[in-house]
């Protein structure tokens, strides 16, 4: 069976065949051959043998994935597939949006409306966690709108400044 | 200075001084340090009492208090910074001491004068020496006086953005941005050139009056790689003062403390009882009582600075803990309970090495900004020597406003080398799932050169970590991993009542090569 397992930005591909009697299966991992079994122990722990080597995983499940914890480091990892789904769905602007990674409260608002712009400057500074964040423009352009003011209570998704994209500046 | 025989026992002694121990005490804070306070009152048979907001409804500290009041919305000002409401809690509940924790009202003199003044006892210091302390331009006043050194600086605020720059010219530049009202981290900006200092000054300030209430700011020089240096000290109700050694707590970033250890490095005995003594000279000027940190700036030629004092239980007070075999918590209800230190400087001695890494929920790919949300699951480490003080659980939701420590794993061994391999052990068996935290980036520190060979002064992370980023160490497992268990089928969650379907999940055996997809 062939498998293509996404984590961050890299695919990998797996090719698995069968469980012998013990449990023991082998897989093609980007046309390096590997032995695994398996042994779960609970929703959380797996216990595999990759070549005679353990290693302990611990996973939790969420809707866009499993997250799993090996030696210290947790990633996200994906069927790529089902990632492939979702992107076709709509396209994510949520990078390029200017919008608080946690909800926060707004203490400045650097620029106004009609003002030129350039990519990083500084927008709009809040405080969440005792910390303060300065929210910069994702690229160049001028403020079409701001939506909001000093004492807002904001959160992830509220649009705080729009901003018009202009062509590459001089 | 009465020096009391080590082997009377606090019980005995209180007999014979008509003491009692409290009964009841409440804990003014949240988290991983209320569990802490909570769990060394148990142990002395003392009831707690928890506080919390809104967001802490489902808090470790509320499940863990023998009694638990709501103090109401999950904002600071409306909870945990709320006198009123706290001290409420406190009549309401019959507690008779008031345990402040670390942060939120912990040096606030108004709160300490509040407290006693409602015939409860406030676990620390006086209001009197809290306030002649927590002002840092105050204390940098009084140590400059009583000939402590201090680090070149202004021992007075300013508001006038003209008369810091001429001050900061005088001083020359790099200088320091701090505020007068708090300390960790929060109003503090290093200003390279004066151009910067505008801007940096409205910032501090701006963070300041945030953080505690006031937003004055002053200008220190800033030394060049010093390090961070403080020694914990003990004072009781009756002139008794001591100190329990020091703690090194260089590895910083953005000013916040995140690797603490003890003993220092760059201390060798010599050294240490020199600014032992200091610490001691400074507690005694302000004539401490109960457990609070003097802090020392030291630079690259074995100088010393006094900084300020911290009047209060610090976060990194277990790695003190782990090398001094004492209960420092229980020393403080004690000394607040009118009992005398019953031991000498002389009868204090430190063993082995201890490390603390502070775990965040923050996520190192997005320049550590906070990250917080539900833990899907956690895992504590465990072994010999090793001590993880959280306030966490599977299924916990992470709050989004509050300082966002999940945790601090400790270890301790015979020696500096051990402690480094056993945290490195430690952190990577501490599973937290569902929430970004910096354990990665802990792991990188601690096993780098550098900090290997005790290089630590407070730009470590500026000079060796400054473009660190997360690798994929381990990404091939999970991978297979993944591939193993999809391969399984979906795997059946027994449901609340179905018993049967728990029995096969106990033997690991059970489940070894029993995955057949030929069904």
């Amino acid at each position: 069976m062939e498998y293509k397992i996404k984590i961050n930005e890299k695919v990998y591909h797996v090719d698995a065949g069968l469980p012998d009697g013990l449990g023991c299966t082998n897989m093609l991992l980007d046309e390096k051959a590997r032995s695994v079994s398996v042994t779960s122990f609970s929703d959380n722990y797996l216990h595999l043998k990759v070549d005679g080597q353990a290693v302990n995983l611990f996973t939790a499940r969420t809707t866009e994935g499993i997250w799993v914890w090996v030696d210290g480091r947790a990633r996200l990892v994906e069927n790529a597939d089902k990632v492939e789904r979702r992107k076709a769905r709509g396209p994510s602007e949520v990078m390029r949006e200017v919008t608080p990674p946690t909800p926060a409260a707004v203490v400045r608002v650097l620029v106004e409306e009609g003002q030129k712009v350039v990519k990083g400057q500084g927008l709009v500074v809040v405080s969440a966690m005792k910390m303060e964040i300065t929210l910069s423009a994702p690229y160049s352009g001028i403020v079409r709108a701001v939506n909001t003011n000093v004492g807002d209570q904001v959160k992830p998704g509220d649009i705080l400044v729009e901003i018009e994209a202009h062509a590459e500046e001089d | 200075m009465r020096p009391w025989p080590v082997d009377i026992k606090a019980t005995a002694l209180s007999e014979c001084r008509g003491l009692s121990m409290f009964s009841k005490i409440l804990i003014a804070n949240r988290g991983e340090i209320a569990v802490r306070v909570m769990r060394t009152a148990k142990e002395m048979g003392i009831r707690t009492v928890a506080v919390y907001s809104d967001a802490d409804r489902e808090s470790l500290h509320v499940f863990t208090a023998d009694e638990s009041v709501f103090l109401g919305e999950s904002d600071p000002a409306a909870s945990y910074l709320n006198i009123d409401k706290i001290i409420g809690a406190a009549l309401q509940t019959g507690a008779e001491a008031v345990h402040p924790g670390y942060g939120f009202l912990a040096e606030n003199p108004v709160f300490a004068d509040r407290v006693t003044s409602e015939g409860l006892v406030f676990i620390g210091p006086s209001a009197k020496v809290m306030a002649a302390l927590g002002n840092k331009t105050t204390a940098r006043r009084t140590m400059a006086q009583s000939g402590v050194p201090i680090i070149p600086g202004m021992v007075d605020t300013e508001v006038d953005l003209v008369r810091l720059n001429q001050l900061a010219e005088a001083m020359g530049y790099p200088v320091l941005l701090k505020a007068a009202a708090g300390g960790g981290g929060k109003g503090m900006r290093i200003v390279d050139n004066p151009a910067a200092l505008a801007e940096a000054a409205q910032a501090a300030a701006g963070e300041a009056l945030t953080a505690f209430g006031d937003g004055s700011i002053y200008l220190e020089k800033y030394l060049d790689r010093p390090r961070h240096v403080e020694f914990q000290i003990l004072g009781d109700s009756y002139g008794n003062l001591v100190h329990l050694f020091e703690r090194e707590c260089s590895i910083q970033r953005r000013h916040q403390k995140i690797i603490e250890e003890t003993p220092s490095t760059a201390l060798d005995s010599e050294l240490r009882d020199r600014m032992g003594a200091a610490a001691i000279a400074v507690a005694r000027a302000a004539g401490y009582v109960n457990a609070g940190t003097v802090e020392f700036l030291l630079d690259r030629n074995g100088k010393f600075y006094f900084l300020e004092v911290n009047t209060r239980l610090q976060v990194e007070h277990p790695v003190t803990e782990m090398i001094t075999g004492l209960d420092l918590v229980r020393r403080q209800v004690e000394i607040a309970g009118g009992l005398p230190l019953p031991f000498s400087q002389g009868d204090l001695s430190r063993r082995g090495h201890a490390i603390e890494c502070r775990i965040y929920a923050e996520d190192p790919e997005a320049d550590f900004m906070p990250a917080p949300g539900r833990i899907l699951f956690a895992r504590s480490p465990e072994g010999p020597g090793v001590r993880f003080d959280h306030g966490i659980y599977t299924g916990f939701d992470v709050p989004v406003h509050y300082d966002p420590i999940l945790g601090k794993l400790v270890v301790w061994a015979e020696d500096r080398s051990g402690a480094i391999a056993r945290m490195i052990r430690a952190l990577k068996e501490c599973v937290i799932l569902g929430v970004k935290t910096q354990i990665e980036f802990l792991l990188d520190v601690l096993s780098s050169d550098a900090f290997k060979a005790g290089e630590t002064h407070t730009c470590f992370i500026d000079d060796h970590f400054a473009q660190w980023h997360p690798h994929s160490t381990g990404d091939e497992s999970a991978v297979l991993g993944y591939v193993a268990w999809e391969m399984t089928g979906q795997r059946t969650v027994p449901s609340p009542g179905d018993v049967s379907a728990m029995a096969d999940w106990t033997s690991p055996w059970h489940t070894l090569g029993a995955w057949d997809l030929a069904r």
